[in-house]
């Protein structure tokens, strides 16, 4: 035979099968590795697990309080609810004789009600779950932000949807904005704001 | 907000001082120290942002307790700072040393080179009694294992009273007791004073510039290392120091 010739292709080796079935099963779990790990550094990024799958859904409340309800029917202000957020550093959630004084009689056949009823009637303060928070060295205060933003959005209820989004359409209340100390730092520039680092931390 | 060129200080009247701790407790309180035992005092691991050193003069019968309290002098040239690998002590636009714990690592080197002795390092995790976790202090952060602390001045207390004055529309005054360090306030002899040493003002100001001038009682802790620190001492009046000239330098 010369060096030109057509050559039929060897058949593949019982060795050479195997090896080529390792290779691709290892592709592939390499992809998936790759995989997880951009979508760990692209939620460190953002600050926030991705907003897809229900990864960033609020958590479950002892009552399922719904924000729309109150906020988009009724037209009540954050600030009627949430009312130390224009004076200090907690924002505060009503206590339950606060929402009684709507609910001793609003609201009789529906089962939510009724277990804020029963924390009424039992004394026992609900133990809603944390949403947000910043870690316990540093030190958020609400007031400054809702001063300073009040004038420019309409009054001290326009300005929570700056760090919040929309809760009045979140049936349940969800982290939107990363609140990392990047995010906090770069708005104070913006904004000439205090940047020492004794303004959050001590 | 405190304007850019505050300059907090304190000013110690050693002559009123009575030695009661009054201050070192209120101090203990106020900012999360944990308790110190008879075994760390030992291990001379104790935590006294504030202490009151006792010294004893003369032979029985004629002895003089001498009380100074000491703490951070927030120095100006602090030696602590420059040795910091990652910069977590520095000083800031308010003329104070401050301490980032979240950033700080745990080398030590600021304490061993402060030679005040008022930097104190958390060997171990603190513990509060069951009956005192809830004294805590929200608006200061319980620092863990492995972390540099010290006197702050209080500066949640600062934080918290220039927020509410700006909230407010007032001034600030160094007569508000929110504004003082609990020190401060303790104190029943009225032995420090605290306040913004650049306004003419201030009771420290107007204390610093009567007692620093040639015939005052003022002086620095340690002048010979430059520190130039913003807490003054006033020396102690009595009998035995009237003649002598500045026995303190
Ligand atoms: C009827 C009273 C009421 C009104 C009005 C109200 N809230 Fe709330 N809010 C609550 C209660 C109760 C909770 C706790 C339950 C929960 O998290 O869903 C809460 C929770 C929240 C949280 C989450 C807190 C966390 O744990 O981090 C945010 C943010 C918030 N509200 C913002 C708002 C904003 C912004 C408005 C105005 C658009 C508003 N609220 C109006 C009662 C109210
Ligand atoms: C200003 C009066 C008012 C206050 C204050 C108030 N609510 Fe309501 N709430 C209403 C009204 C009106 C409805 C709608 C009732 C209906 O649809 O029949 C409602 C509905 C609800 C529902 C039922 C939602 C559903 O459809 O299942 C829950 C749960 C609830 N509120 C919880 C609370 C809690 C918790 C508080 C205190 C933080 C509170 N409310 C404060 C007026 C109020
Ligand atoms: C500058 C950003 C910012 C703005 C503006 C803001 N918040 Fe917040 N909010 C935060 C952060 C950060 C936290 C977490 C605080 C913490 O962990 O101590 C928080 C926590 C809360 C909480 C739960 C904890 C608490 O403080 O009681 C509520 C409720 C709340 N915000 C309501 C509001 C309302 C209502 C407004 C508008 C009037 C508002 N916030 C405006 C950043 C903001
Ligand atoms: C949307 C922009 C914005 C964001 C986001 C923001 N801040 Fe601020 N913050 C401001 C402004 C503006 C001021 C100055 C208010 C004033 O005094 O006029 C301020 C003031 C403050 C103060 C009071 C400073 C003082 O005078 O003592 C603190 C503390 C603070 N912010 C902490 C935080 C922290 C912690 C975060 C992140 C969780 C944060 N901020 C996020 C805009 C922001
Ligand atoms: C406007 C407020 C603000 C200022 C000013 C600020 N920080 Fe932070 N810092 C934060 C917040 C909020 C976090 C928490 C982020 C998170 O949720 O993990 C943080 C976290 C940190 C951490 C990380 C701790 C950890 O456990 O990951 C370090 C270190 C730190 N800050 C150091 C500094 C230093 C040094 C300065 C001064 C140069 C400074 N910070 C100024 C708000 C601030």
């Amino acid at each position: 035979m010369l060096p030109g010739d057509f050559q039929p292709p060897k058949r593949p080796t019982g060795r050479r099968i195997a090896l080529f079935g390792a290779l691709g099963l290892g592709g592939v779990v390499g992809l998936v590795v790759v995989v997880v790990i951009a979508t760990f550094v692209i939620s460190a990024w953002l600050g926030l697990p991705l907003d897809a799958f229900g990864l960033n859904e609020g958590p479950d409340q002892p009552i399922a309080f719904p924000h729309p309800t109150h906020v988009e029917d009724l037209g009540l202000d954050c600030t009627f609810c949430h009312r130390n957020v224009t004076v200090g550093a907690a924002a505060t959630i009503p206590a339950v004789g606060f929402c009684m004084s709507c609910h001793i009689t609003v609201g009789d056949d529906k089962p939510e009600v009724e277990k804020l009823r029963n924390f009424h009637t039992s004394g026992i303060p609900v133990d809603w779950v944390r949403v947000h928070r910043v870690p316990d060295h540093v030190n958020f205060v609400h007031e400054p932000h809702i001063r300073h933003f009040s004038e420019q959005y309409g009054g001290a209820s326009g300005t929570c949807q700056l760090c919040h989004g929309d809760v009045g359409s979140m049936v349940k209340v969800q982290q939107v904005r990363s609140l990392k100390m990047g995010d906090c730092v770069d708005c104070h520039r913006d904004n000439e704001a205090p940047t020492d680092c004794t303004t959050c931390h001590y | 907000m405190a304007s850019t060129n505050t300059q907090w200080g304190m000013v110690i009247d050693v002559d009123k001082c009575i030695g009661c701790q009054g201050c070192v407790v209120a101090c203990q309180s106020e900012n999360n120290i944990p308790i110190n035992t008879e075994d760390l005092f030992n291990q001379r691991r104790a935590i006294e942002w504030i202490r009151v050193e006792r010294y004893w003069e003369g032979e029985f019968p004629d002895v003089k307790a001498r009380f100074i309290p000491i703490l951070c002098q927030h120095c100006n040239d602090a030696p602590c700072e420059p040795v910091c690998p990652v910069f977590a002590t520095y000083h800031n636009n308010e003329g104070m040393n401050v301490q980032v714990y979240n950033r700080c690592i745990g080398t030590r080197f600021c304490a061993n080179n402060c030679p005040y002795h008022v930097r104190f390092f958390n060997f171990w995790e603190p513990e509060w009694p069951e009956t005192l976790t809830n004294q805590l202090n929200p608006d200061v952060t319980v620092r863990s294992r492995g972390i540099m602390e010290k006197c702050t001045f209080c500066i949640q207390r600062i934080r918290r009273t220039s927020r509410e004055a700006a909230r407010d529309g007032e001034e600030l005054s160094d007569d508000s007791r929110e504004l003082n360090p609990a020190c401060v306030n303790a104190c029943p002899t009225d032995t420090l004073f605290f306040g913004d040493l650049n306004d003419p003002d201030s009771k420290v100001a107007k204390l610093a510039k009567e007692e620093m001038s040639d015939d005052g009682r003022g002086y620095h802790l340690m002048p010979q290392y430059g520190t130039s620190p913003n807490v003054i001492y006033l020396k102690k009046v009595d009998e035995s120091t009237k003649d002598s000239n500045g026995s303190h330098e």
